[in-house]
């Protein structure tokens, strides 16, 4: 697998995993406080490992790919750069972007890279726990209209996350329509306030360590 | 057992259970003390949760989430606890944003850079750690045995804080810099964290046996345990009457109690911005919870 491709998934799983840790101490429920840090923590390490991989390609390490790029050069879909600090938003893209998730996995599963497949096996082990969070939260609320609005929002871009021969699969496990995709080749003002945040003790002694 | 014989029994080191009898006065002190480091946890887990999303490696960002989780999972034990004692907690986190109840003094200042984030898990971890140690002997049997895993935890912390202390104290000068300012931000704070020295036979808690030392002992001990590790990385005290005895006791200028006063009874620099926030996420998110009981009903 090229290192473009590691770089979108690895993206993706940390800019969520950022998203996710914004809900600690801060969730509706201490239980819910908890399951999101171990959520973002899942995330976060997956995306170590996936920049690690890349980085053995690139020559360099999964900390410089993670934060020393320029915003312009992250690939992240804007589904997981969306900051939406509230429940019936970050549930929709919870779901909506786990029951992708498992699309993507299983094609890398099958990866001819005993790397990459080895590594989605590994991390759809611990994606299957956050299905089953997903999918009893989408349970829970899926009569309450904002939750209902907020999938809808977002639909466009959960399709983004997939590449395009893998959409229709999306909708029919969702059981929406298919729409023109969000696609990743667009910088959201979002992704840049989160990376002018999250690179800020980074920057401030440069090649510093920390 | 009449309440004498309960004193006489729980200062002998006998342990009590969720349903034995005891006398309604011990029963308020252990609400108000186990709710009160309940309210800590949670309210702890404020200062360091912004600096999740700066944390500057991948390593430290994993270490810091996992550790401010532990938190929250600290007060999720510890309500339960009190729970127990009669008191849900819905009213203990009513109580807490209306600011009717306490949590501990080093919670109620600001966190202005990464070097408070070392500060805060290394030294004001350790001195929680020492109070949290001297609970496992509590007279009230269930929230000594929580502690043995909170303890546990409470020690990785420490380790995690001394580690990002290091790293920055080998760096460069300024990364020195950023340590030496937050230390010096939180000594005064540190030094208040035990509470004042009153004699431990005047102090209910210890009375009870709800904490098994006094105030002074437990800041005589981080003392002890810790200010040779700060010198040795080459770090200041900002006391200039602090030094060891011949006789082993630590002497240092007298901490600020008023500040300590001022700070705990909601006056402190980051209280009122820190409770807002709580009750403005509890606010915005009421109809979660009343989806989730109207399911469970």
């Amino acid at each position: 697998m090229s290192a473009p491709a590691l770089l979108e998934l690895a993206d993706d799983e940390l800019i969520l995993g950022w998203r996710d840790s914004e809900w600690t101490g801060i969730a509706p429920s201490l239980e819910e406080d908890v399951a999101f840090s171990s959520i973002a923590q899942n995330e976060i390490g997956h995306a170590r490992a996936l920049y690690e991989l890349a980085a053995r390609e690139l020559g360099t390490t999964a900390d410089e790919l993670a934060f020393d790029r320029d915003p312009s050069e992250y690939r992240s879909a804007p589904l997981v750069e969306q900051r939406r600090l509230e429940w019936a938003h970050t549930i929709a893209r919870h779901y909506l972007y786990e029951t992708a998730d498992e699309i993507r996995l299983a094609a890398l599963k099958q990866a001819d890279d005993a790397d990459v497949a080895g590594l989605a096996a590994k991390m759809d082990r611990e994606e299957q726990y956050h299905r089953l969070h997903a999918r009893m939260w989408n349970e829970r609320l899926r009569d309450e209209p904002r939750y209902q609005e907020a999938l809808r929002e977002l639909w466009p871009l959960a399709l983004g996350v997939l590449a395009p021969e893998q959409r229709a699969e999306l909708a029919g496990r969702v059981g929406f329509e298919p729409v023109d995709a969000v696609e990743r080749d667009r910088q959201s003002e979002e992704l840049r306030e989160l990376w002018e945040e999250m690179t800020m003790v980074r920057r401030s002694v440069p090649g510093a360590t920390w | 057992m009449d309440d004498q014989a309960f004193l006489d029994y729980v200062q002998a080191g006998g342990q009590v259970e969720t349903g034995d009898s005891m006398p309604a006065d011990y029963r308020a002190k252990l609400v108000k003390f186990i709710e009160m480091h309940g309210n800590s946890e949670l309210m702890g887990v404020l200062p360091e949760r912004e600096w999740i999303l700066r944390a500057p490696t991948l390593q430290r960002k994993l270490a810091l989430t996992a550790k401010v989780q532990d938190e929250v999972g600290h007060s999720q034990l510890i309500y339960r606890v009190v729970e127990d004692l009669g008191k849900p907690r819905e009213q203990c986190l009513a109580d807490l944003i209306s600011g009717k109840a306490k949590f501990h003094n080093v919670f109620h200042y600001p966190t202005k850079t990464w070097g408070d984030v070392g500060v805060i898990a290394w030294l004001v971890d350790a001195a929680a750690i020492i109070s949290q140690k001297a609970l496992l002997r509590c007279s009230y049997a269930p929230y000594a045995r929580i502690m043995k895993k909170i303890c546990w935890e409470e020690s990785f912390h420490i380790l995690h804080g001394r580690d990002v202390i290091l790293t920055m104290m080998n760096g460069t000068d300024e990364q020195r810099e950023l340590v030496q300012e937050a230390l010096n931000r939180w000594w005064g704070p540190l030094m208040q964290f035990h509470g004042n020295p009153i004699p431990k036979e005047d102090d209910p808690m210890y009375v009870w046996r709800i904490k098994s030392q006094g105030n002074e002992e437990a800041r005589q001990q981080f003392l002890d345990g810790y200010v040779p590790q700060i010198w040795e990385l080459g770090l200041t005290v900002p006391d200039a009457k602090l030094r060891k005895r011949d006789d082993g006791v630590w002497e240092y200028s007298e901490p600020d109690w008023d500040e300590l006063k001022h700070v705990v009874t909601g006056h402190g620099p980051k209280t009122q911005e820190r409770l807002a926030f709580r009750r403005k996420f509890l606010e915005q998110e009421a109809w979660v919870r009343s989806v989730v009981l109207a399911e469970a009903a």
